[in-house]
């Protein structure tokens, strides 16, 4: 059996709105085979994790988080403080006591708010 | 209090006469120093040695006043009589003159930057005033590009102020651009910044772009190209534009909203003083490897955790930065991100006109002691702000699932009209439309939606209600 991966998976820029407003998560996962037995890869990597988070953290307005099985543009995602475009995006092999973090680029703007889902024409 | 009447009166007098001076001193200055470029401000008192008798100092290349002025400054190492002649020499062109755009132009204009545009189409509102420090009381309802600049002005009188109280877009953008050095993205919205990237990468300036809000800061430089550092292979470093981090616009989620976000004064206050420094640092041509090049600085106030974190290189393919561009020219932005630059004229018409009634035709209802129910939808800290005495607060946030089943049980019971309310009446029909699509038909006729939401109630009904 594999060794479990502790992670430290930090919401920022307003994506913690999302997930019950919890900035830091501490998580163990559980081991890839027990829970995506089908998914053709040995080892956990961001893409497996995103998939997780959705399934038991992510608590309201997946589109705000998720485009498909992409994460949303305008969702910077930081492993270890470092851009995923550095080290591989979705198929970054997570490592143990990796930190992961979702970071929402402010818009700044103090009237304005998402509202997308809601609005249907 | 009549005394006090009177004061108010004459300071009020004062300061216009004050106002028409200060004009008057700007366009004496202006005829002054602009007629005499080579002139400028930095060799205003510089002894004349050409006629005069040798001068017994030496100042550098700067007159008494400057090294006076400026001394603390020059004193640093990394700056000294060489870089403030930089920096009296800059041209930065500042874009918003809001909770960033203050803090920013404010130190720029202390530390002598020769020239100074401010951008802004807005007028100063109070609620503004508690992070743009720029404008005072006595400014509401005036320009703050204008507003801005006179505060500037009173900060230091050598350098050049230019307000722009328009809004920037691709028609304007390039020609104010162009008599810039660089420039500060100091705005608000997702298609200005998309804006502000091209313009940089069209204009080959760089943009040192800032952003606040709640208690959450960024800052970061795009489009840096510098031709004194290079790279180990000789090539003119170059770092990231916005869109190439950022290559796709998030979804048009400004659509239809009217929520009013926080932001605490000190967050923009520090992300504008640091977007200042990055300024300065550039001015002073320090290397990328010390400036927020392909970093971003990232600032958490309410754990008080600030830490710098590395953003991807330039994309070699990018839209915007590449050698080969297919942006070759600035666009409609809004279009662009299918969301206004602006959320002033934002006015959603979703509903049907029977599910929409007036805030005066509610208060008749209330008056007449009608058992409506009012469903108020803004989060919970602006309900708890002020709210119509009666009404019921559902976060329109939270408006799924259970709440929402709850929500249309309670229509379902409530013999009367339910008003939907919020702030500005777009978040009310967004949660109107959606209850109307669950609910039976038989009920349909009582959910109204109230126009123009709390904004109209405090205009046409209660004049104490506070417009936030
Ligand atoms: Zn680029």
């Amino acid at each position: 059996m594999a060794e479990p991966i502790h992670l430290t998976l930090l919401f920022a820029g307003g994506a913690e709105l999302l997930f019950d407003r919890v900035k830091r998560r501490d998580v163990v996962l559980p081991d890839l085979k027990d829970y995506l037995p089908d998914c053709g890869s040995e080892k956990w990597t961001v893409r497996q994790l995103v998939l997780w988070i959705r399934e038991f953290l992510l608590k309201e307005r997946e589109a705000l988080f998720l485009q498909g099985d992409e994460v949303r543009p305008g969702i910077l995602v930081l492993i270890n403080d470092e851009d995923w475009e550095l080290c591989g995006t979705m198929d970054y092999e997570l490592q143990n006591k990796d930190s992961v973090m979702f970071i929402s680029t402010l818009h700044g703007s103090t009237s304005v708010t998402s509202r997308i889902e809601l609005y249907t024409p | 209090m009549e005394q006090l009447i009177i004061l108010e009166n004459e300071i009020k007098e004062l300061r216009k006469t004050l106002k028409e001076k200060e004009l008057e001193m700007e366009r004496v200055r202006r005829e002054l120093f602009d007629a005499q470029p080579e002139y400028r401000d930095l060799n205003n008192g510089l002894p004349a040695s050409a006629n005069g008798p040798e001068p017994m100092v030496k100042c550098g290349q700067l007159p008494k006043w400057a090294i006076e002025r400026y001394s603390r400054q020059i004193l640093l190492r990394d700056i000294g009589v060489k870089g403030q002649t930089r920096i009296c020499e800059a041209k930065v062109l500042i874009v918003g003159a809001g909770g960033l755009g203050c803090p920013a132009a404010m130190y720029l204009a202390a530390a002598g930057v020769g020239e100074i545009g401010i951008i802004d189409y807005d007028v100063v509102e109070l609620t503004n005033i508690h992070r743009q420090i720029l404008h005072f009381e006595q400014d509401e309802n005036t320009s703050k590009a204008e507003s801005a600049a006179a505060t500037l002005r009173s900060i230091n009188s050598r350098i050049k102020i230019t307000p722009y109280n328009v809004q920037l877009d691709s028609k304007n953008a390039l020609d104010i651009a162009r008599a810039y050095d660089l420039i500060l993205d100091c705005t608000d919205n997702v298609p200005t910044r998309y804006l502000l990237s091209d313009l940089s990468c069209l204009s080959k300036r760089p943009l040192i772009s800032g952003s606040a809000l709640k208690m959450e800061g960024q800052l970061t430089v795009y489009g840096y190209r510098s031709d004194t550092h290079s790279t180990e292979k000789g090539v003119t470093f170059r770092g990231p534009c916005y869109r190439c981090v950022f290559p796709t616009p998030p979804p048009p989620d400004a659509v239809g909203s009217c929520s009013a976000h926080g932001v605490a004064g000190p967050v923009p206050g520090v992300i504008g003083t640091l977007q200042a420094m990055e300024a300065l640092k550039y001015i002073l041509d320090m290397s990328p490897q010390k400036l927020l090049v392909e970093r971003m600085f990232i600032f958490d106030a309410e754990d008080m955790v600030a830490k710098t974190v590395r953003l991807r290189k330039r994309n070699p393919m990018c839209a915007a930065c590449s050698d080969s561009p297919t942006i070759t020219h600035l666009v409609d932005y809004e279009a662009y991100c299918s969301a206004p630059a602006n959320d002033k004229d934002l006015d959603l018409k979703i509903l049907p006109q029977n599910n929409r009634i007036s805030a005066p035709e509610v208060s008749q209802l209330l008056k007449q002691k009608e058992p409506v129910y009012m469903v108020d939808v803004r989060a919970d800290s602006e309900f708890h702000m002020c709210h119509i005495v009666g009404a019921n607060n559902w976060p329109i946030d939270g408006l799924s699932g259970d709440a929402l089943e709850q929500l249309l049980r309670c229509v379902e019971k409530n013999p009367s009209s339910v008003i939907f309310i919020c702030r500005r009446g777009n978040d009310s029909q967004l949660a109107a439309k959606k209850v109307l699509d669950m609910l039976p038909e038989e009920h349909r006729h009582k959910v109204k939606d109230m126009i123009g939401g709390l904004h109209a109630w405090a205009f046409k009904v209660d004049n104490d209600f506070p417009v936030y």
